[in-house]
């Protein structure tokens, strides 16, 4: 049985329960290679038990997860077409790190210089001969990266490499995870950040209760996110007023008193302003960062069974195919449930909003 | 395959488990052997006289020239059985204990392999022990055991054939014992606390009751096999006890050949190579679906 050589990771319809626990339900997305993809979602959201499913260390309840086409158990030497770095596992804490290397060299089948090479690679090499009982949580994040680097793997999967690691360690990772990608290989990287892996990746995948989110570009999440202009007006009435005549109507007042403008450029909203000879004191362009993206596609994890992501109108299929990337970003709730200064509330409104909320 | 055992024997040659082990299976095997070589040469008398006499008459052997070197040996590699058990516990429990199983399934074709690779390398330490526990019983032995009591040269090539054949079953049991358990410490000390004191009670307290558990019971089918090469060698085995000998002679007798009840060290090994399997395939199939999380 030989496996396509493509370095393409494809996982279908996973799932997998622990007793009644269903730590992953039905997950489906693909990793292709020369990308760093990133695998998100907040602990617990079923990220370990996805990769270790495609390892062949947890058996599927039900659907598949193949490496170049083919299941963990069918790849002949696995070590050689895919290494992992899993966390906090694998060495035996009174075994060198060198030793611990020869060992499963041998059992990969590669030479023994094999294990000082890749000692050489993750910057360990003068502490070879010392026990892997005595290393710091960084220093057994490179060894675990070292051992996944014996068999010269096509593909590389690593599940929060960035535990423990130094900053400096964390850039030389992601430079390392580039270039590796860069030679056409695959990389998936899991975390429950964002922000630690938003300079690495280019795919993403995210999932949140053992389900699917969104996957795809994560310059297309980036793009899909709209920006909003935050305007401090003379009178914030009659600027929206002004701008709901405009057919702009993507409002919200912010807790300092400002008002907040999706939907519009900074000089459509100069020029409106201008026009209904309101004064404009300041401007000021804002996109909702990539977190806050990230928080509202995995929230809900812990509160509902069945969360809603994104509130109508706009439902743009989270998790769909990966040409699908959510294109219309809702502001969290909290946006709308502010309270509004006194005296910007438009007659017959109750609450927060100037109507014409989107 | 070749890989992988290859692996295996780098696994257990970079940490110091496994010539620590050898302190006490080398120091406890010789000392053993030496106080029954000692105690032999008096038993020799003993047999000399009463019952005794008769059974030694019954198989046409003359008290002076009963093999009693083979005793020593006997007791010798029997008590020293419980380390390579010891051993074959850390082979695997050993493994995900220190979670290096993981790395171990990763860098395996498939888990059969790597469970199959184990097993041949422990294997090849079983039989290593057992070589090195009969090489120091037998230099007890032919110091201390006086030149008419020391076995032919086909009975000791026999005692060194069952105790390698021993020592590789109770590595395997070991191994098996803790992949069912899953936890290294229990397994040992249920293997010491077995093997040394539990089942020893049980079948002296049954003996007047159920005389045939030391004969089927896993720590009397492992002593059974080179013990029931020595009580062969005495007729002691319970298939030829004469019918006017009391049981309780019996089990002297059997005791002294550090194995009570023993039916015969083939039927000891073929038993206690049961007892191997249930333990030995049940871990087997328990890592075979195991998830490692």
């Amino acid at each position: 049985m030989q496996h396509d050589g493509s370095g393409r990771i494809a996982v279908q319809n996973l799932s997998k329960h622990f007793g009644p626990v269903a730590a992953v339900q039905n997950l489906s997305f693909t990793v292709e290679p020369g990308s760093v993809t990133g695998f998100l979602g907040p602990n617990g959201a079923g990220k370990t038990t996805t990769l270790r499913m495609l390892l062949g260390l947890v058996t599927p309840s039900s659907g598949v997860a193949t490496i170049n086409g083919r299941t963990h158990d069918q790849l002949g030497n696995p070590a050689t077409v895919v290494g992992s770095v899993l966390e906090n596992e694998g060495f035996h804490p009174k075994r060198s790190a060198l030793n611990h290397l020869r060992v499963y060299a041998a059992a990969i089948g590669v030479p023994d210089r094999r294990a000082e090479e890749v000692l050489g690679l993750v910057g360990l090499s003068s502490a070879a001969h010392r026990r892997a009982g005595d290393f710091s949580l960084g220093m057994r994040q490179r060894l675990a990266l070292a051992t996944a680097l014996l068999g010269n793997p096509q593909v590389l999967v690593l599940d929060e490499p960035a535990n423990g690691l130094d900053p400096e360690g964390i850039v030389w990772l992601r430079n390392f995870l580039r270039a590796y990608a860069r030679e056409g290989r695959t990389v998936l990287v899991s975390s429950h950040l964002l922000s630690e892996v938003e300079q690495t990746i280019d795919q993403v995948v995210i999932i949140s209760a053992g389900m699917t989110r969104y996957f795809g570009s994560l310059e297309q999440l980036r793009q899909g996110q709209r920006s909003r202009v935050l305007v401090q007006p003379s009178d914030a009435g009659e600027l929206v007023k002004a701008l709901q005549e405009n057919g702009i109507t993507q409002l919200e007042p912010t807790q300092d008193g400002r008002v907040a403008v999706s939907g519009a450029t900074v000089q459509q909203i100069g020029d409106i302003a201008s026009k209904a000879g309101v004064a404009l004191y300041g401007m000021q362009e804002e996109r909702a960062d990539l977190e806050q993206l990230f928080f509202q596609l995995t929230q809900g994890q812990y509160s509902a069974p069945q969360p809603q992501y994104g509130q109508p109108p706009q439902q743009g299929g989270w998790g769909g195919p990966p040409s699908g990337p959510q294109q219309q970003q809702q502001y969290p709730p909290n946006y709308q449930q502010q309270q509004p200064p006194p005296g910007h509330q438009q007659p017959g409104q109750q609450g927060g909003g100037w109507g014409g909320q989107g | 395959m070749g890989r992988l055992i290859k692996a295996e024997f780098r696994k257990t040659l970079t940490l110091n488990t496994w010539w620590i082990l050898l302190i006490p299976l080398v120091v406890v095997s010789f000392w053993m052997s030496f106080a029954w070589g000692n105690i032999t040469n008096d038993f020799a008398s003993y047999i000399g006289s009463g019952i005794a006499r008769e059974l030694a008459a019954s198989i046409g052997l003359s008290p002076d020239n009963l093999p009693v070197g083979l005793l020593a040996i006997s007791h010798g590699v029997n008590i020293t059985q419980l380390i390579p058990a010891v051993f074959g516990v850390f082979a695997l429990a050993g493994e995900y204990n220190s979670k290096t199983i993981t790395t171990t399934f990763l860098t395996a074709p498939n888990r059969v392999s790597a469970l199959t690779a184990k097993m041949i390398s422990y294997i090849a330490w079983g039989a290593l022990y057992g070589l090195l526990s009969f090489g120091v019983a037998a230099l007890a032995t032919v110091i201390t055991v006086d030149s008419p009591g020391q076995p032919s040269g086909g009975q000791w090539l026999g005692a060194l054939g069952g105790t390698i054949l021993a020592y590789i079953l109770v590595t395997l049991f070991g191994i098996g014992l803790g992949a069912v358990l899953n936890k290294v410490v229990l397994a040992v000390l249920l293997v010491i606390g077995y093997f040394l004191i539990i089942e020893n009670v049980l079948v002296l307290v049954l003996w007047k009751w159920a005389s045939v558990l030391g004969g089927i019971l896993p720590n009397g089918t492992a002593n059974g096999i080179v013990g029931g090469i020595a009580a062969e060698a005495f007729g002691f085995n319970s298939l030829n006890i004469p019918g006017d000998t009391g049981h309780f002679d019996q089990l002297g007798l059997q005791l002294a050949a550090g194995a009570p009840g023993v039916i015969s060290w083939w039927a000891s090994a073929l038993i206690f190579a049961g007892w191997t399997a249930v333990f030995f395939v049940g871990g087997w199939l328990s890592n075979q679906k195991r998830d490692i999380t």
